[in-house]
């Protein structure tokens, strides 16, 4: 007469699943000694989500894609271009009042062929608006369009592009949030500064003196 | 370069080469020559029931290692945002397939495709293991059942991928055996089905009442009472 032994029925899953944990602690091990992988996202030590679209320098409306400007295996010391991005609305009152008061300051500081700022001479710094719509088209008192984007630039004597990502199709890759939100970009594409995670106090401009390496 | 050869990837060789081996297990080629190396230390392998258990076990193995080797890929090009793993080629080149952030990941979990991989084989070979230690056990069927069912799934999954594959343009060797080691193991389940109950099922040194008391009693170290009239010696 056969008769079932349970507890060895239950010892051989057991046994089963021991082997294979252990193999599957092996791998994984193996795996998370070996590598060091960064995802993209829109927090500080994430990898930048893709930015493409149009943007106006003072000139024309050219094609621009973040991902060309930058060197994935750039490393701490070795030359680049840093990036400091700043999501704004042209009708947020906020963004006006920065657009009007720091950002000449900053920009004097950071930009142009001999800024006050000093950068290794294989290092620059860029800037970039793109221009989103918190507002739905048509909202009474809110104009959004190229135009827009075009005349908000030059009445702030900005000399730095414009993006127009006004259809807010960033939110897909980047999601929703307010502005102005500004973020430093490392040549590496990693995200150094958001200031929807810094400290109250900290801005833009403070880690951007911190984090940039300055020059002789 | 060899006619045929651009998508072959050195890297492949060991999953390769244990997937061949499963492989073998199941036919006759590779009973004669591959098996008597191993009979001696597994006799199990001399039944057709141990060399299907053998063979399937492998090609989950095989499975397994070569999704661990596709998530690894996935990891480094997340470190380095991009690059060549594979053989530059211009249809088979892993990099633009593993590193491709619009696919390389499950949809809504986000977990990239080689840890899927790795859960679901290490789930054949949790299996297969515990049938091939006791395979009359009462829940073999059930064991059966969920592997074929799994594989299934898996085909349709495979699918998806395969048309992953199509819309970037470039096919993924890695991805590949994969997909095949899962396939083959499906296959494989369907066996062990039609293999249950027939007499290519029949183990022998089943677990009878003998077994059981006798094992009891080297684990009690003296005597076990019999719990029925038959069991007394």
């Amino acid at each position: 007469m056969i008769r079932r032994n349970i507890s060895e029925e239950a010892g051989a899953r057991s046994d089963g699943l021991m082997i294979v944990s252990l193999m599957f602690i092996a791998a994984f091990t193996y795996i998370a000694f070996t590598t060091n992988p960064v995802y993209t996202g829109i927090g500080v030590g994430d990898r930048v989500p893709e930015l493409e679209g149009q943007i106006y320098d003072g000139g024309a409306w050219t094609d621009f894609k973040l991902e060309d400007s930058l060197d994935p295996l750039w490393a701490e010391g070795d030359g680049g271009t840093w990036f400091m991005i700043e999501f704004m609305d042209t009708n947020c009152g906020y963004c006006q009042q920065q657009a009007a008061e720091d950002i000449p300051n900053q920009q004097a500081k950071w930009l142009g062929d001999n800024p006050p700022r000093s950068t290794p001479d294989n290092v620059t710094v860029e800037f970039l608006a793109v221009s989103i719509s918190l507002w739905e088209s048509g909202t009474d008192g809110k104009s959004y369009g190229r135009d827009v984007i075009q005349d908000f630039r030059n009445n702030n004597n900005h000399n730095f592009p414009y993006m127009d990502m006004q259809d807010n199709s960033h939110q897909d890759d980047w999601g929703g949030f307010g502005t102005p939100t500004y973020f430093l970009i490392a040549p590496n594409g990693i995200i150094e500064y958001v200031n929807l995670e810094a400290d109250s106090g900290y801005t833009v401009w403070d880690a951007m003196d911190e984090k940039i390496p300055r020059g002789e | 370069m060899v006619a045929g050869l651009e998508c072959f990837d050195p890297n492949l060789l060991p999953h390769l080469a244990i997937f061949a081996l499963g492989v073998a297990m199941f036919t006759p080629l590779g009973e004669s020559l591959v098996l008597p190396a191993f009979r001696s230390k597994w006799p199990s392998l001399e039944t057709k029931l141990g060399r299907t258990f053998g063979g399937l076990l492998l090609i989950c193995f095989s499975g397994f290692t070569v999704s661990a080797h596709t998530l690894w890929m996935h990891n480094k090009s997340q470190e380095m945002g991009g690059g060549s793993f594979c053989s530059a080629g211009t249809v088979c080149d892993c990099a633009s397939v593993i590193g491709n952030n619009d696919w390389n990941t499950m949809p809504y979990l986000g977990l990239p495709w080689g840890l899927l991989g790795m859960l679901a084989f290490a789930m054949f070979m949790w299996l297969i293991i515990s049938m091939a230690k006791e395979p009359t056990a009462s829940w073999v069927l059930n064991h059966l059942k969920l592997g074929t069912n799994f594989g299934i799934l898996g085909i349709g999954i495979i699918l998806y991928l395969m048309y992953a594959e199509y819309e970037i343009g470039k096919i993924c060797q890695f991805c590949t055996v994969a997909h095949i080691a899962h396939i083959s193991a499906t296959i494989g389940f369907f066996r062990l089905s039609n293999m249950y109950g027939s007499s290519d099922w029949n183990v022998s040194g089943n677990t009878t009442v003998v077994d059981v008391a006798a094992k009891e009693r080297r684990k009690r170290g003296g005597y076990v009472a019999p719990k029925q009239a038959s069991e007394e010696e």
